[in-house]
């Protein structure tokens, strides 16, 4: 499908802009600060050059050198007095909501920070939305996280799995991403041979080595939290607030009971969370997670006895 | 040959950037490459046909213009009668020069992915290319950070236009105490928080400030009534999401090597059997509940007893249920 308008006029307007703050620049500079081809760039250079004020004079049109594009530098010699429009209120939203969500945790780097700051500024009406913040990770732990991904070395972690397991790993960590409030490293497990997504408030411990990371980044985003078999749980309307919060879960309100549908990635995980409203629970399928809740109910019984 | 849409918008935006007072309809599709214009030796049927055509592409346009938040002014000359006219302000338009390090330059990335999917994704893209516009060519720097949500919802892009124009919305929505009721709101802010997106703005109905819960929103939100209905008030009122209760104590039993979370903010204060004795604070009673029945019975509750009771009641009510749920998955 051709590019959406919006977009390509938006890109248009930039180069212009960009052009008039930079001189000239080669088409290969233009291709990589807009993220496009080169091919690309060059189409949009020569639409730009047909374009301009009513009557199309030769006066009237956005200008380029000729010499110079055809060496692929581009140089603009008219602006017709058009450039970049500020940032719309959705394009605001979209770029500080996901930086605030970034920032949540307490694990982004100072840029981070520093970048949300010139966002909010910029645009004047930068409280049209706001992150509020669930967990705060311990600062100490993010920078040395942050650190050993900036110099490329493996950390040695002290983790507490979600069955309350301490383990000790090696990691070759890649980045840190915040997954719905929750700040997470993205890593490659020695110990696993695998790419695992740990939670940062599980670390006990993190001391960085001097190995060099090897792997690479997990094409996928390294999000390992996939859903291995899909649940239907029926509840009364009471719980209805916990099973809203379950990633990607669907809900049927039926008055005074609710099903909600939800795939679950770690069933002891799902189910520890189904014990928080035990005596609103009605019937949980399949019986893989029906399992793993009466053994922890179970469990739990014993032990509060 | 029709025109590229991009190249007619392009055009429409310099002409409109000129326009000394303002540009009607007419001189528009008259003047600006890509509109038809009308030629007299049409027949009146196919000249209705292409005057339609031309609000129709116009309309188009304005939208276009309004989704890349070019500030599209509309002027009425007293002396020309009622007609509208049109143009745009370069000063008021304008991109403001902002300087992001590399580093900075990179952390903003992050918002293509959170957004991906949702209806802001395209905006995300859109408010890059105009970061890329207005900064210093830079290296690029691998992203180290990254942001996600499961919960981007559509109402948020609705929202946010409302907003900006100061329009109420209306939506049906589903509470704990009310059922569902059509909802009339002036929107003050987006809030996110984990996996949930919420509306905070003042309810007409209510008559007060409230949260709205982006999911228990049924159907479409829409925008409704003039613009500049209301203004925001600065600073916000805040809100109570139940944060400001105080710490209470509470002593737990752990399994040794287990509770690392409670143990890190506890103390040991002893050993009875197979269990550590820990003192440990807590503000909720339902959250330390649900943190003990989370152990799966390497913790219990010693005091208070009525959280302790609590946990017994939460296992037994999953315990009944989970037990009794059909063996058969096909049944």
């Amino acid at each position: 499908m051709a590019e959406r308008t919006a977009p390509r006029v938006t890109r248009l307007l930039g180069l212009v802009t960009y052009l008039e703050r930079h001189g000239e620049a080669t088409l290969a500079t233009l291709a990589s600060q807009f993220d496009v081809s080169e091919a690309q760039i060059k189409r949009d250079i020569e639409l730009l050059w047909v374009s301009g004020v009513p009557g199309h004079g030769p006066q009237d049109l956005i200008d380029f050198d000729p010499w110079a594009f055809d060496e692929g530098v581009i140089r603009l010699t008219n602006s017709q007095g058009v450039g970049q429009v500020r940032l719309s209120p959705r394009e605001a939203v979209a770029l500080i909501g996901a930086l605030s969500a970034a920032v949540s945790g307490g694990a982004a780097p100072e840029a981070a920070h520093s970048a949300l700051t010139k966002l909010r500024d910029a645009v004047g009406d930068g409280d049209a939305v706001r992150t509020l913040t669930r967990f705060r990770v311990d600062p100490e732990l993010a920078a040395t996280l942050r650190d050993a991904i900036d110099a490329a070395v493996i950390v040695e972690l002290e983790y507490v799995d979600a069955n309350d397991k301490k383990t000790s790993r090696v990691i070759e960590p890649h980045r840190l991403v915040v997954i719905d409030g929750v700040t997470y490293v993205e890593c490659f497990c020695r110990r696993a041979q695998d790419y695992r997504t740990l939670r940062l408030d599980r670390i006990a411990a993190a001391v960085p080595g001097t190995d060099p990371v090897v792997t690479r980044p997990n094409e996928s985003g390294g999000f390992s939290l996939v859903p291995k078999f899909q649940a239907v749980v029926v509840a009364h309307r009471s719980a209805r607030w916990l099973l809203e919060s379950f990633p990607g879960t669907s809900i049927e309100d039926d008055g005074e009971i609710v099903t909600a549908s939800f795939g679950v990635a770690d069933a002891p995980v799902m189910a520890a969370r189904l014990l928080g409203i035990g005596p609103h629970l009605r019937s949980i399928a399949p019986s893989a997670l029906a399992d793993e809740v009466s053994r922890q109910a179970r469990a739990v019984l014993a032990a509060q006895a | 040959m029709a025109t590229d849409p991009a190249e007619r918008l392009l055009n429409l935006i310099i002409a409109l950037t000129h326009a000394r007072v303002r540009m009607t309809r007419a001189q528009i599709r008259s003047s600006v490459v890509g509109y038809e214009a009308t030629e007299s030796a049409l027949s009146s049927d196919e000249a209705r046909r292409r005057d339609a055509a031309f609000e129709r592409m116009f309309e188009r346009d304005k939208d276009e213009l309004r989704r890349m938040g070019v500030p599209l002014q509309t002027v009425v000359d007293p002396t020309h009668g009622d007609e509208i006219g049109y143009k745009i302000d370069a000063s008021d338009a304008a991109m403001p020069a902002i300087e992001f390090s590399p580093a900075e330059a990179a952390a903003l990335a992050l918002a293509a992915e959170y957004w991906q999917g949702a209806m802001l994704g395209p905006d995300a893209h859109q408010g890059l290319t105009k970061i890329a516009s207005a900064t210093e060519s830079v290296p690029r720097t691998p992203l180290t950070l990254g942001a996600r949500t499961s919960a981007a919802s559509d109402a948020t892009a609705t929202i946010v236009d409302a907003r900006a124009r100061r329009m109420v919305v209306q939506f049906e929505y589903t509470s704990e105490g009310s059922g569902t009721l059509t909802r009339t709101v002036e929107p003050w802010q987006v809030l996110l928080r984990g996996s949930a997106e919420y509306l905070y703005g003042f309810d007409r109905d209510r008559n007060e400030p409230r949260t709205f819960r982006l999911s228990r929103i049924h159907g479409t939100l829409r925008a409704v009534g003039p613009d500049g209905a209301y203004e925001i008030p600065r600073p916000l009122p805040g809100f109570d999401w139940g944060g400001t209760r105080s710490e209470r104590n509470a002593t737990v039993g752990l399994r040794p090597e287990t509770g690392h979370t409670l143990r890190q903010r506890g103390t040991v204060v002893g050993v009875e059997g197979d269990w550590d004795v820990v003192d440990v604070t807590y503000r909720y009673a339902d959250a330390l509940r649900d943190e003990v029945l989370g152990l799966g019975g390497m913790a219990k509750v010693i005091s208070p007893t009525d959280i302790a009771a609590d946990v017994r009641r939460y296992a037994e009510g999953a315990l009944a249920v989970a037990e009794s749920t059909p063996v058969s998955e096909n049944g």
